[in-house]
């Protein structure tokens, strides 16, 4: 496409780039700068980006104040990584068995695996929340981490399926011929070499885990709350305390951005096994 | 394509073992399911049938029949739902569907290779639906939100506006901040399908002496059938799981007037405490989506064998 | 060949060393709180809405020694005053066990079941020194099962500097006085009225504000039986009124969900006059916060044709029936109730005293001036009309109201229509 490009042309791609930039990082800068912003700099019109106007207080009263956000911080911590090793654990089997293993039914299963990632969270909740009220599980990470197995087990398993099936056939067909079982073949042979796959998976159920706050909300109480629970008691309050609302909002995103950007390209390639690999 | 990938080509031996094990990698996953999503899509249907109060941890379910879906038809707060939900579904879907592909035909050129620019579209996507809302709740805030600055200074709007003020603006200004956040994955799809469309194509059609509009019309178009009716289904039933943008922004208000089927759901069963009730909606949000999951997969995978 | 790979030493190793790390973690995982004999816990809102000592900053000596005399720790789990009823709702529904004492503010009947009956076992001259009405919204089906802390009721609250900007040295006495006051007050960037008619729920609600002008009207809630006795002249009266009042209103009091944005408002001087409860004094008179300082002042609420009118906060302390500990609970809400906590109460927060004899005391007098109006305010009706639907009801009724605000409906549709709705819900009462 390159012989006939107008300067017309060009410019018009830079503007174009130029919207898409700004659309697409222009509000998450905001947040990040309002989190560091003092109340009257916030409120001023325009807002004052002097430097003096630069302060760590938001954050400092974010974390002092009665929405216990350290807790939080530790409980989703603790939540995300163990729902998402679990989900590993679990789904990776299970996605090999559906690519490369004979399973009757398999298109059935397919479906059904996939429709689970569709499932509006509230048809379960209302009965996995009954269940839970009675066996006393509820405002316990325990709970979370189970139950957040209904998205994120699905999640590991498409992302995961859909590379096995890419990976050339010759590695395992040998492993057979050497009388390896087919355990022993996805132990030995094939999960060492699908590491980066599976942290692509693991990544992605670790930041659905991490956000997540639907289930949070109607099973947690006081002991298991979770930042975005935080987050929101934050947004319930008096709503003029704009720096910290933004501070609060900031501790969740902030540790995903730089995840994201320093796996970029682990995660771009999670999707693309994930997506394509019908 | 699916099937000569999948299974191994083996002697006897090696297939009966196969079948043997295979179900052992896959049954605890499938139990877990099974337990986690089946059992209590099972449940609430049952529910539904039900007058439920669950009180202490006691669970009363007076068996009511279809009382609760005859309730669901006449209730005029379902009907309104109803047609929020289709509203912000359908202009969800087209917004995104529409400036995702706009967006993927952008990075996809080659002045914009940068990898950069994936990771600023990955951005949005990743921040979590909660933040995202408490951040767009700062910037529509009426007295000091960065809009209604912005708009001042450029002479857009003379005064300030509450954006969340009035219930159908309240909606499109939620819509707009879901459109934000849900278009990154389905440009990244697009962008994945266009990068799969072979480069001869449109050298043939250059060398035939089409223009980039025509190239687009009769080789970009085509090729991205299949990616466009996958982003449709997904956006679709992505926008029917909205909700912690509608809590945390305006509650369901001004007015109810962002009360959509899922948030209505809550709210009938976990402020109300009517749990047969908010079953039966949550059973008809539920049945939209698994609709349009089977689509999906029969999208996905046209030629796949209906179990056997 | 290795029949079996995991039994090779190191696969057992790590296998036994991640149950182990698990069968360390997992307890705690499940274990929802610590097993304190004599741990509290109170579900409190978050101040300035009304928060006791420990939660609040006031007698906080005097609930450290409490706390040290009757070996109790107590801990407070706060929110935001809009969060709470969902939040116990849910609690109660699941029959976890989360606190021990309980805020409530108009759910006592709905959730009586799960509370326990404790007010017949205060002392006596607590319970005389407490106003006989106070009682009447914390009980139902002939339990008490809660105790009011603070006398509160919805009063006029305008700023007097603005006022005489626009002419007028004393506050409105009836509608018509008070939207003439609204209208000339909107001027110079500044409005007459500032109200949160964000969330239709609850006391403090839309749907409770319209009852202030329901009864101001004449009207009433309910029948004999129950069944709505709203959808009348009066009822759209004093929607009508509240309509009216929307011109010269904030337009960001649609938006706004709890009181505090509206009190925000006020404070910062951009608006007259206001509803509002009695602990608004304590914040416009903060100069740390407050741009108003020494230029409020509070008034009975408008009289419209029946004469003037307010609802009640019912704001009380409830004991959980899943508590191990209720008498220390009872003890506790005692002390909530001391003479001198509160007094602290009244001054230092602004939440008047329930206590008549400290509500005549002439320091608290002193402080809060507009103690005094709120007395003669409790002299006309205030009823909020709580029942066990009260959530359901007020969503219903609120979301209407709001309707006709926002200019969607005619005064007279959103009524007629909220009748409808407000009469299924009772009939499910049954």
């Amino acid at each position: 496409m390159a012989a006939s490009q107008s300067i017309l042309g060009r410019a018009g791609i830079v503007l174009a780039l130029v919207v898409f930039v700004f659309a697409a990082t222009g509000p998450i800068v905001w947040l990040l700068l309002s989190s560091v912003l003092q109340q009257q700099a916030l409120t001023s019109i325009p807002p004052d980006l002097s430097p003096s106007s630069f302060t760590l207080a938001n954050y400092l009263e974010v974390f002092s104040s009665a929405a216990q956000l350290g807790r939080a911080i530790i409980n989703s911590l603790i939540v995300a990584t163990f729902t998402t090793a679990l989900a590993i654990i679990l789904g990776a089997p299970a996605a090999y068995a559906l690519a490369r293993l004979e399973i009757k039914h398999a298109g059935t299963i397919l479906l059904m695996v996939l429709a689970a990632q569709m499932f509006p969270a509230i048809v379960i909740a209302i009965p996995l929340f009954i269940t839970a009220s009675k066996l006393g599980l509820i405002d316990t990470k325990l709970l979370l981490i189970l139950v957040y197995l209904s998205f994120n087990l699905p999640i590991v398993i498409w992302v995961l399926r859909g590379f096995f099936m890419g990976l050339p056939l010759g590695l395992e067909r040998a492993a057979r011929v050497d009388g390896a079982s087919p355990l022993q073949t996805f132990l030995r042979i094939v999960l060492p070499i699908s590491l980066p796959s599976l942290f692509a998976a693991a990544i992605f159920a670790f930041i659905e885990a991490w956000n997540e706050f639907f289930f949070a909300l109607i099973m947690t109480r006081q002991t298991a709350q979770t930042v975005p629970l935080a987050i929101s008691a934050f947004a319930g309050q008096y709503q003029t305390m704009f720096g910290q609302m933004m501070a609060a909002a900031a501790i969740s995103v902030a540790p995903i951005i730089l995840l994201t950007i320093l796996l970029r390209n682990t995660i771009l390639r999670g999707f693309a096994d994930g997506m394509l690999k019908g | 394509m699916a099937e000569a990938t999948r299974a191994l080509p083996l002697g006897t031996g090696h297939r009966t073992r196969h079948a043997r094990v295979a179900p052992l990698f896959l049954a605890p996953a499938l139990i877990v399911l099974a337990l986690l999503l089946a059992y209590p899509v099972l449940y609430s249907i049952w529910l539904s049938l039900t007058d439920a109060s669950l009180s202490a941890g006691q669970l009363d379910t007076p068996f009511s029949g279809l009382d609760n879906y005859r309730q669901l038809i006449g209730d005029k707060s379902v009907s309104a739902a109803l047609l929020n939900t289709l509203y912000f579904t359908v202009v969800e879907v087209i917004g995104v569907v529409v400036l995702g592909l706009l967006t993927a035909l952008l990075l996809n050129h080659p002045m914009a290779s940068w990898s950069g620019f994936r990771v600023f579209l990955l951005l949005p996507w990743a921040i979590a639906p909660v933040a995202n809302a408490v951040l767009w709740k700062w910037i529509y805030h009426s007295n000091y939100g960065i809009l209604n600055s912005l708009l001042l200074q450029l002479g857009l709007i003379d005064q300030n506006v509450t954006w969340l003020g009035d219930p159908f603006r309240a909606l499109n200004m939620v819509l707009l901040v879901d459109i934000w956040k849900s278009t990154p994955f389905i440009a990244i799809l697009f962008l994945a399908a266009l990068q799969n469309i072979p480069k001869t194509l449109y050298r043939a059609a250059r060398v035939d002496g089409a223009s980039t509009f025509e190239a687009f019309r009769f080789i970009t178009l085509p090729s991205l059938n299949t990616a466009i009716a996958i982003a449709v289904i997904l956006q679709t039933i992505w926008s029917l799981r909205v909700f912690d943008l509608i809590f945390v922004l305006t509650k369901g208000g001004p007015a109810d007037g962002t009360v959509v089927m899922n948030f209505l759901a809550y709210r009938v069963t976990f402020n109300f405490l009517k749990f047969g009730y908010g079953a039966a909606l949550a059973n008809v949000i539920f049945l939209a989506s698994l609709l349009l999951s089977i689509i999906y997969v029969r999208l996905m995978n046209p030629g796949a064998p209906r179990g056997r | 060949m290795n029949r079996l790979p995991f039994l090779d030493r190191r696969s057992l190793i790590k296998t036994a060393a991640s149950g182990a790390a698990a069968a360390l973690v997992l307890p705690s995982l499940s274990r929802p709180s610590w097993a304190d004999e004599t741990a509290l816990s109170v579900f409190s809102p978050l101040p300035p809405d009304p928060a006791p000592p420990g939660a609040a900053k006031f007698s906080e000596e005097a609930f450290a020694a409490w706390q040290k005399a009757n070996s109790a720790k107590v801990t407070y789990d706060m929110v935001a005053w809009p969060q709470l009823h969902d939040k116990m709702a849910t609690a109660f529904a699941s029959g976890e066990h989360v606190w021990d004492v309980v805020y409530m503010s108009g759910w006592v009947p709905e959730l009586a079941k799960f509370l326990v009956p404790f007010a017949k076992n205060l002392p006596k001259e607590l319970i005389d020194d407490l106003p006989k009405s106070s009682f009447s919204t914390v009980t139902w089906d002939g339990q008490s099962s809660g105790v009011v802390f603070t006398l509160s009721l919805l009063t006029l609250f305008y700023n007097t500097e603005l006022l005489q900007k626009a002419g007028f040295t004393a506050p409105p006495k009836t509608w018509d006085e008070l939207k003439n006051v609204a209208k000339e007050c909107t001027r110079d960037g500044n409005y007459g009225w500032v109200l949160n008619y964000g969330d239709p729920a609850g006391i403090g609600g839309t749907a409770s504000y319209w009852m202030c002008f329901l009864q101001q009207a004449g009207g009433k809630l309910y029948n004999e039986d129950g069944s709505p006795a709203f959808n009348s002249d009066a009822g759209i009266l004093a929607l009508q009124m509240m309509m009216d009042l929307m011109p010269y209103s904030d337009p960001g009091s649609i938006s706004y969900v709890g009181i505090n944005d509206a009190t925000n408002v006020m404070t910062a001087g951009k608006a007259a006059m206001m509803m509002n409860w009695p602990f608004m004094w304590k914040p416009a008179n903060d100069p740390a916060s407050s741009k108003i300082v020494g230029k409020l002042a509070g008034a009975l609420l408008p009289a419209g044709p029946a004469g003037s009118a307010s609802i009640d906060g019912t704001d009380a302390w409830t004991i959980t029936k899943t508590s191990k500990n209720p008498e220390l609970a009872t003890k506790l809400i005692e002390f909530y109730l001391d003479k001198d906590v509160q007094k602290r109460q009244a001054i230092d927060t602004g939440w008047l005293p329930i206590r008549l004899s400290v509500l005549s005391d002439p320091d608290v007098q002193k402080a809060l001036p507009n103690a005094a109006v709120v007395l003669e305010q409790a002299n006309h009706p205030y009823d909020s009309y709580v029942t066990p639907d009260y959530n359901e009801v007020t969503v219903a009724l609120g979301t209407e109201i709001n309707k006709a605000l926002a200019g969607k409906s005619s005064a007279k549709d959103a009524i007629a229509e909220a009748a409808n709705l407000v009469a299924a819900i009772v009939k499910k009462r049954g």
